[in-house]
C-alpha cells in the first residue's frame, strides 16, 4: 500500500470495512470460516516490483457482495491532485477541495463518470457520486499538467501494491478473478486478468508480470509556469 | 529605387513623461491584482559588457541587443502581467513591459488577449484566443512573458518574432487529448487569422537577424524616427484589406516530446503603401518546424528551423528577401542550476542585384542560471555573433564581416501569484 497522502485518509476505516466485508462474505457463502491469505505480486515486464499497482479480486463462486461505499477526498495542492490516485468501491463519493491559491476547473470525460466542477477555490461543491465501475481520468481545464485517477471498483477485495509490488488480504476460500491496473501501464487490463483458486492452504500466491514497458513517469522538476 | 540610406545617430526621439503613464497603470494594476486569478511582477537588471556595433534600438545594425555604448548597468525588462477569469469559460491576459530604451512608448503591451476555454468533450478540446499574441512557433520561449528559461537572448528565429511578428486577430486550437484516454500521444491543430502585422519582414530586409530578448510592444517602433523606410517602421500596421492566415499542427508524446509545424502567410499586398508615412506593406510568409525533447534527468534538447520570404513592390519594382534560420539548443538542469548551449545560423538573400539587405551569420550562446527560489534568478550569458551584412558596410561604412560578443549578468526578482 502506498502511504496515505493525507493524515485522514479513508484507508484505515476502509481496511476495517473490507475485513468485515470479507467475513460477511465468507459467512454468507457458507465457506469455511477460516480465511486464507491472498498475496498478489505485480512486476514490471523486466521483473522489478511495480509499487502502486491497483489489484482487485472478484469472487467467482460466492454470490456477489457489495463493499460498502466510502466518502473519500482528493485534494488539489501545488497544482497536483493529492493523492493522484484513489481506489473506491462503486457507490462511493469523492470531495475535490482546492487548497491552492489558484482556481482549478476539474473535468472527466471517461465513460465511467463524465462530470465537471466549474472554476473554484476552496470546497464549494458537494461530493461527486461514482456509481459505475471503471477508471476515471481527471484533468484541470486550466492546468494541463494536472492528472488524477479514480479507480471505481465492484470487487470484493482491492488495494494497491506496496514498495515490493505486493498486495495481500485475508479472503474467503474459493475461486477469484484477479485484475491489475496502473496509470503508466501499456498492457490492456483484460490481457492481465487471471483466475486463481484459494484452496486448503493458508496462503495463495500469484505473481503477475506486465508484458510491456511502462510509460515514463511525468516530469517532476518542471515549473508550473512553463508552457507544458 | 533609392535604397541607399543614411542613418541618424544617435537617437533623440521624444518620450512621453513616464510618470504620467506609470501612475494610472500602477493604480489600475493594484486594483486589478487585488482579486485577480494570477498576476506577476518581474524586475530584471543587467550588467552588460559588449563590443558590438550600434544595435537596432540605437539606429544601427548589430547581432545582439546591447552595443558597446550600452555596456554597464541596464534594465533587462520590467514586466507586469495579469490573468483574470471572466465568468466560467473566459479569461483575459495582459502582459505589459518596459525595456529601458528609447522606444516611443516607455511601457507597452507585448501580449493582450481574451481566451475562450470550453470544457473538453469526448476527448476533444477547443481553445480560442482573440487579441494580440505570438503565433505558436517558439519552443524555447515557454516561460511567463514569452521568455526563454534557457538563455537570456532568444534564438535568431524567436528574436525576429519578438521584434516584429505578432498575431493581432483570432486563433483557434483543437486538441485531441489522447493522454487523457490512455494513449501516449496528444494532437493539436491550430488556425489563425490576423491583421495589423504588415510591417513584419522589414526588419529582416533592413537589419537582418539579431539575437535579442526585447519584445516590441504594440504601438512600438523598430528603428528610429527619421531613419529611412527600410529601417524605421511600425511592425503592427495594416495597409491593405487582406487578412493574414496561418495553420499548424502539433504532436506531443506524453509530457516529453513536442513536434510543431506552422505555415504562416500575412498575405499582404506588397504594392500597398501609406503615402503619409511612407510605410510599406511587407508580404511575408514562412514555414517553421521544431522539436523539443525532455528527459527525466534534466536534459532538454530543442531544434528548430524557419524558412520564408518577404517582399515589397513599390513603384513597379518587386524586391524579395528570402530568409532562413535554424538553431539547436541543449540544456541540462541540475536542481537549482541550469546550463544551456545554443548554436544559431541565419541567412538573408535578395533579388536586388547589388545584394542590398543580404546577410549570413551564426551565433553561439552559452548560459548558466541559478534559481535559488521562485523569486530570484541569476543568469550569466555569453553570446558571440559572427555575421556578414551588406548594409553594415553600405550604410555605416563598417566592415561587412563582424564578430560581436556580449556578456550579461542578469538578476531577476519576481513577485506574484503564479510563479511556479
Amino acid at each position: 500500500m502506498r502511504p496515505p497522502a493525507r493524515p485522514h485518509s479513508h484507508r484505515t476505516p476502509f481496511r476495517a470495512l473490507a475485513s468485515l466485508g470479507a467475513l460477511l462474505c465468507a459467512l454468507a457463502a457458507g465457506a469455511p470460516a477460516r480465511a486464507a491469505t491472498l498475496v498478489i505480486t505485480v512486476q514490471t515486464f523486466d521483473g522489478r516490483p511495480l509499487s502502486g499497482a491497483v489489484v482487485t479480486a472478484h469472487p467467482l463462486d460466492a454470490p456477489a457482495h457489495r463493499v460498502p461505499p466510502i466518502k473519500a477526498v482528493m485534494d488539489q495542492v501545488n497544482r497536483a491532485f493529492a493523492p493522484d490516485l484513489l481506489v473506491i468501491p462503486v457507490g462511493s463519493t469523492v470531495t475535490f477541495p482546492n487548497t491552492d491559491s489558484v482556481s482549478h476547473q476539474i473535468y472527466s470525460f471517461s465513460a465511467a463518470k463524465r462530470f465537471q466542477l466549474p472554476l473554484y477555490r476552496g470546497t464549494p461543491y458537494p461530493p461527486v457520486h461514482f456509481d459505475q465501475a471503471g477508471v476515471v481520468i481527471l484533468g484541470c481545464n486550466i492546468h494541463d499538467e494536472m492528472v488524477g485517477y479514480l479507480v471505481v471498483t465492484d470487487a470484493a477485495y482491492y488495494g494497491r501494491a506496496d514498495a515490493k509490488g505486493a498486495w495481500s488480504n485475508e479472503v474467503a476460500r474459493g475461486r477469484y478473478r484477479i485484475t491489475i491496473w496502473h496509470p503508466r501501464m501499456r498492457d490492456e487490463a483484460a490481457d492481465l486478468e487471471r483466475e486463481l483458486t484459494v484452496g486448503e492452504a493458508d496462503h495463495a500466491e500469484l505473481t503477475l508480470r506486465l508484458t510491456k514497458s511502462l510509460t515514463p513517469a511525468p516530469l517532476a522538476d518542471r515549473p508550473h509556469s512553463w508552457d507544458y | 529605387m533609392q535604397l541607399k540610406i543614411g542613418r541618424r545617430l544617435p537617437m533623440d526621439c521624444p518620450m512621453p513623461p513616464l510618470a504620467w503613464l506609470l501612475v494610472p497603470l500602477t493604480w489600475l494594476a493594484l486594483a486589478a491584482t487585488a482579486r485577480a486569478d494570477g498576476w506577476e511582477l518581474d524586475l530584471d537588471g543587467r550588467l552588460v559588457s559588449s563590443n558590438a556595433n550600434p544595435s537596432y534600438t540605437q539606429g544601427g545594425i548589430s547581432g545582439v541587443r546591447f552595443d558597446e555604448d550600452q555596456s554597464g548597468l541596464k534594465l533587462g525588462r520590467a514586466r507586469f502581467a495579469l490573468t483574470e477569469s471572466l465568468g466560467e469559460l473566459w479569461s483575459v491576459h495582459l502582459d505589459a513591459s518596459a525595456w529601458g530604451d528609447h522606444d516611443r512608448i516607455p511601457v507597452g503591451l507585448t501580449e493582450a488577449y481574451l481566451q475562450f476555454r470550453p470544457y473538453p468533450f469526448a476527448g476533444y478540446r477547443l481553445r480560442v484566443k482573440a487579441g494580440a499574441f505570438y503565433p505558436p512557433v517558439s519552443l524555447e520561449n515557454r516561460a511567463a512573458g514569452w521568455e526563454s528559461p534557457y538563455t537570456l537572448s532568444y534564438s535568431a528565429i524567436d528574436s525576429w518574432l519578438a521584434i516584429e511578428v505578432r498575431t493581432i486577430g483570432v486563433e483557434a486550437q483543437l486538441d485531441w487529448l489522447g493522454t487523457r484516454q490512455g494513449h501516449d500521444f496528444d494532437l493539436a491543430a491550430t488556425a489563425g487569422a490576423f491583421g495589423w502585422n504588415e510591417g513584419a519582414g522589414g526588419f529582416i530586409a533592413g537589419d537582418g537577424f539579431t539575437l535579442t530578448d526585447r519584445q516590441t510592444p504594440y504601438g512600438g517602433r523598430v528603428g528610429l524616427p527619421g531613419d529611412p523606410v527600410l529601417m524605421n517602421f511600425e511592425p503592427f500596421r495594416q495597409l491593405d484589406g487582406r487578412a493574414g492566415l496561418y495553420g499548424g499542427l502539433e504532436l506531443r508524446w506524453l509530457d516529453r516530446v513536442v513536434v510543431r509545424a506552422l505555415r504562416y502567410d500575412n498575405r499582404a499586398d506588397p504594392s500597398a503603401m501609406d503615402n503619409a508615412t511612407n510605410a510599406i506593406a511587407w508580404e511575408t510568409s514562412f514555414d517553421s518546424v521544431g522539436l523539443r525533447a525532455e528527459s527525466a534527468d534534466g536534459w532538454t534538447a530543442i531544434a528548430q528551423g524557419l524558412k520564408g520570404n518577404t517582399a515589397i513592390a513599390p513603384g513597379g519594382f518587386y524586391l524579395t528577401w528570402p530568409f532562413k534560420s535554424e538553431y539547436a539548443l541543449v540544456a541540462k538542469k541540475l536542481g537549482q542550476h541550469m546550463l544551456s548551449l545554443r548554436y544559431d545560423r541565419f541567412e538573408v538573400d535578395t533579388n536586388i542585384a547589388g545584394g542590398d539587405g543580404s546577410e549570413t551569420g551564426h551565433a553561439w550562446t552559452a548560459a548558466y542560471s541559478y534559481t535559488p527560489n521562485e523569486h530570484w534568478r541569476f543568469t550569466l550569458e555569453w553570446l558571440r555573433v559572427t555575421s556578414n551584412s551588406y548594409y553594415r558596410n553600405d550604410v555605416f561604412g563598417l566592415a561587412a564581416l563582424a564578430t560581436e560578443t556580449q556578456l550579461q549578468l542578469a538578476v531577476r526578482y519576481a513577485l506574484g501569484s503564479g510563479l511556479r
